[in-house]
């Protein structure tokens, strides 16, 4: 079978974004068919024979996640779609909302349908003004032909969404900071248990899916679990968006079956690293992932493969940096910001962030001590595993990496009074730049 | 009685292992309380018993053989087989980690810190910080300012464990107090021009585990491992809060909530809690007078006799500041004087207040009306105060003993002055001056509050015990309970006197109300009146 784009087949048209067009192509067939007569269990049972797995980051088996809401509950269930696409290098589901609104809304439906609910959320992240336009406009569109509503789709069911703004915040995409974040509080992850599916927003049981997830449901419908399967790796299989930024010479998304190998992606499909320049490392999955070197960017882009070569498919966000890119400036910016983003709520988090940055800031700049690479791997060991929610985990994770695995660089930025651009940008500060301890 | 498990059969037991130890608890608990009880105290910030967990702090993290990370002892609930580590590699680990992070923008500033000596961030550093610091960058600058006419915050301090903030939330429910910024920019703030002024709010100053909220009325008075302390009750009104009375050289510097979940929980209101700079008004009796010339107190003592002994029958007018026993007391000398009456005055109502939380305040802004109901009848305040009143105002008496405790500057009250002022011989007990003193013969020093020893009955009927602030000897003046009991000595009307206890017991024989109790089985929470000691209640008095 050949690959077939589920997310992107259209989006150089000019009307891609229309339920008009959208209805053209096919759309809401699957959620038309499913809402008129599909049995909930059924659907969760496709998609779990689908293998379908969270495309937000953590690749959680999204039927085994619907299946944990409990099916007799005298509360109301809630749907929150996960649109506050904010890990760095990942703009994916910013392409399906900006060009493809409808395809998330009947993912929506489908999943309503599949766990008996009625009320769904987006939360989207402020800064996509384009994309709360567009996908406001979709809603309002898919409201005026009766798609949602009271009798969403003619099938008696009530079924409505709402989309909702973020105010800016990195820690709002961690699911149940998200959902505090909506209830109108300060945006901060919850403790666990209670998980989201017995107790999530506003103390109901909550469905929380990525929006690309959702965005699979009426492909998995239309060609079956079976056929879904076939693409890609049949552990992690299904079409997958990938986000490539960075030192190539055609950065975008691009939809490819997962699996599919990196090197691939950036060759054959990003046009290669620009400037002819050699590779130098790549972030795989988003900036919390563990970074890769040159050599290691054979592997797969699924979440098992990428599991094996110590790293994570996360986001699906790959950053790729060429051979003159220098490590220690990478980290500093990393690192400047899970610190500006950290929520505070948990004391390693909060401490542990911004020690890091002062420390990789202070290597970059020519005061770091040998000891300092020492001290940066033990600081990162001190949080990871230690907070409530992964922001810890994610800010240590490419600290770890980057420093063992360019520790030349900063070997450099230590012995020759800091990292090359800085050196460039204070050329009497070279050599001249007092230490510490 | 929730933490009572007496005869509770139906609440089933969990066994794990703590530290290798197969151990009981009851099912639910989490491990932190159930640890509690093995003797294992494990440290926590965040936490605090009377709020809602956060968990956030993660000083509490402990080795668990269901989790591959450290899980956090204050929220995870205890399991069948769940194995638990609190001293392990990994627990030490987690609990040292979370200190060297508490500890690295945390100013070195204890010297000259409110809370040094009973921050909880010190005691945790001493057992489980660094000894030295890894960290040589830049501490972080955060705000140090007022949140109210109370309280400051000096926000470098601060360690953002939210007790505060869940306090304004679940306690008072008032929530002035959040926390702005994120990450280590994180700190404590009120909304712009709405300060933190709630009733309850220096409780935040009390659970706050370092010194980052600040009282304004503490702030530099005391280091605290230099005071004095000592359980008492707050007179301040009928609940009884039960407090701790802190001074320093004999003088009260700070008050501060005791916990008792059967009448205060942890907290006391702020209209308590500051309600004590009366002691040291210049309005403040302190010295005895006799037809307005100042006596020692032997000399006073003299005096009280000699106006006493060749009275007829006497009108006393008692106050709802006076404990069980200083009114038992009153009661002996009324009893020996045929004709004699007894009645009593109140203060007037203030305004009660009732919190989310179940905390209340009560607008009798006394301490021991039920006590003294108890002693003279529920009609000493009534139909007794009334004909007494009107007695007095027909020159009914030639002599009159007064209790003017409290420290409301209209004492008795316009009525209860004028009839005092009918009255030849008048010998009043006063803590304030006022006008119910202007021409008395005798004009007696009277304790307040928090310097009394002895009961008090609280409005849901609990007797408890207060103790006074004075040290030891160091009585500025005779108090009641002394001068009484020498007036009854003098009047043959006692062998020999007795401390508080010895009173108490005078009355536990005398009036059966009060039967059964002694002040060493009160101890400091107190009992229900009505609920009489396990040893003596053989009648199965418990209900």
């Amino acid at each position: 079978m050949t690959f077939r784009k589920i997310f992107t087949q259209h989006i150089a048209e000019a009307d891609c974004h229309t339920l008009e067009f959208y209805q053209r192509n096919g759309g809401y067939k699957q959620a038309r068919e499913a809402l008129n007569g599909q049995d909930p269990d059924d659907l969760i049972e496709q998609v779990k024979a689908a293998n379908l797995r969270g495309r937000g980051g953590a690749g959680f088996p999204t039927g085994v996640k619907w299946s944990f809401v409990p099916k007799s509950t005298d509360k109301p269930k809630y749907l929150v779609v996960n649109a506050d696409e904010s890990e760095p290098g990942t703009f994916k589901d910013r392409v399906i909302m900006e060009k493809n609104p409808h395809l998330l809304l009947e993912g929506i439906l489908i999943c309503c349908k599949a766990v008996a609910i009625e009320t769904a959320y987006i939360y989207i992240r402020g800064e996509f003004v384009f994309a709360t336009r567009r996908l406001q406009q979709a809603i309002d569109e898919a409201y005026q032909a009766g798609i949602f509503g009271n009798d969403s789709l003619g099938s008696g069911l009530k079924i409505d969404v709402t989309l909702h703004r973020g105010a800016g915040a990195y820690i709002c995409g961690e699911e149940t900071g998200m959902l505090t974040s909506l209830e109108g509080d300060r945006g901060q992850p919850k403790l666990k248990p209670p998980f989201p599916a017995i107790e999530g927003a506003f103390g109901c049981p909550t469905v929380v899916n990525n929006v690309e997830t959702l965005a699979n449901l009426p492909y998995i419908l239309e060609i079956g679990a079976e056929a879904y399967r076939a693409i890609g790796p049949e552990k992690c299989p299904g079409p997958k968006l990938f986000c490539i930024s960075g030192h190539v010479e055609n950065p975008g998304t691009f939809e490819l079956p997962m699996g599919i190998p990196l090197r691939t992606l950036i060759d054959d499909h990003a046009g290669g690293v620009w400037k002819g320049r050699k590779l130098k490392a790549v972030i795989p999955g988003g900036s919390s992932a563990h970074v890769l070197t040159a050599d290691e960017c054979g592997v797969a882009m699924d979440i098992e493969s990428l599991a094996a070569a110590g790293t994570m498919l996360g986001s699906a966000g790959i950053i790729v940096m060429d051979e003159t890119t220098c490590m220690v400036d990478a980290l500093v910016n990393i690192m400047r910001f899970y610190h500006h983003e950290s929520c505070g709520q948990c004391t390693p988090c909060r401490e542990g962030t911004g020690w890091l940055e002062k420390i990789v800031h202070r290597i970059a700049h020519g005061e770091g001590r040998m000891e300092d690479l020492d001290l940066v791997l033990e600081v990162c060991d001190r949080m990871v595993g230690k907070t409530i929610c992964a922001l810890a985990d994610a800010a240590a994770f490419p600290a770890q990496s980057i420093v063992t695995k360019f520790q030349d660089d900063f070997v450099a930025a230590i012995q020759n009074g800091g990292s090359p651009a800085w050196k460039r940008r204070h050329p009497s500060a070279v050599g001249g730049a007092a230490s510490h301890g | 009685m929730a933490n009572n498990p007496t005869n509770d059969s139906a609440v089933s037991m969990t066994k794990w292992q703590l530290n290798g130890q197969e151990v009981e608890n009851h099912a639910g608990m989490t491990i932190m309380e159930a640890a509690k009880e093995h003797g294992i105290e494990i440290p926590c910030f965040c936490y605090h018993p009377g709020l809602s967990i956060a968990g956030n702090c993660r000083i509490c993290m402990v080795e668990s053989n269901r989790s591959h990370k450290p899980v956090i002892s204050c929220s995870e609930r205890i399991a069948e087989g769940l194995e638990i580590e609190t001293d392990s590699e990994v627990a030490v680990d987690a609990r040292n980690s979370v200190m060297e992070f508490q500890l690295i923008n945390h100013p070195l500033d204890c010297p000259v810190c409110d809370k040094s000596g009973e921050c909880v961030l010190q005691d945790h550093s001493y057992a489980h910080g660094p000894d030295r610091s890894r960290f040589v960058e830049d501490k972080n600058i955060r705000h140090t300012k007022e949140l109210g006419p109370d309280i400051s915050i000096w926000g470098n301090r601060c360690i953002v464990c939210t007790r505060c903030v869940r306090f304004c939330d679940e306690i008072s429910g008032t929530s002035e107090l959040c926390i702005v910024e994120r990450g280590d920019r994180s700190v404590v703030d009120v909304f712009p021009e709405i300060p933190i002024d709630n009733q309850l709010a220096g409780n935040t100053v009390d659970i706050c585990p370092v010194g980052a909220l600040i009282s304004h009325d503490f702030k530099y008075e005391a280091r605290v491992w230099n005071m004095d302390r000592i359980d008492s009750v707050c007179g301040g009104c009928s609940r009884g809060c039960n407090i701790e009375v802190e001074t320093l050289d004999g003088f009260v510097k700070r008050l501060i909530p005791r916990e008792n979940l059967d009448v205060n929980d942890w907290w006391m209101c702020d209209e308590g809690r500051y309600g004590w700079r009366h002691l040291y008004a210049d309005d403040r009796i302190t010295q005895a007078t006799r037809d307005g010339a100042e006596q020692t107190d032997s000399a006073a003592t003299d005096a009280l006799e000699e106006l006493l002994s060749e009275s007829g029958p006497v009108a006393f007018l008692i106050d709802p500041f006076l404990t069980c026993e200083e009114l038992h007391l009153v009661q002996g000398l009324a009893a020996s004087r045929p004709g004699s009456k007894v009645g009593g005055w109140l203060p007037a109502d203030g305004t009660a207040a009732s919190f989310p939380s179940g905390f209340q305040i009560s607008a009798a802004k006394y301490p021991n009306r039920s006590g003294a109901e108890q002693v003279f009848g529920d009609q000493v305040f009534g139909d007794d105060a009334k004909q007494l009143q009107k007695s007095l105002l027909s020159n009914g008496f030639d002599t009159v003993i007064a209790f003017c405790g409290g420290h409301q500057s209209t004492g008795p009250g316009d009525s209860w002055t004028q009839a005092l002022a009918n009255t030849a011989t008048r010998i009043v007990f006063s803590v304030m001056n006022g006008p119910w003193l202007e021409g008395a013969s005798l004009v007696l020093p009277a304790t307040a509050p928090i310097e009394k020893e002895g009961t008090w009955i609280n409005e849901d009927g609990r007797l408890q015990r207060t103790r006074s602030c004075w040290n030891p000897g160091t009585d500025p003046f005779a108090v009641e309970l002394v001068r009484l009991q020498a007036l009854q000595h003098a009047l043959g009307l006692r062998g020999r006197s007795l401390s508080a206890a010895g009173v108490f017991r005078e009355l536990a024989a005398a009036n059966t109300a009060f039967s059964g109790h002694n002040h060493s089985d009160l101890g400091s929470p107190g009992l229900l009146l009505s609920e009489r000691p396990a040893a003596v209640a053989s009648d199965g008095g418990t209900e």
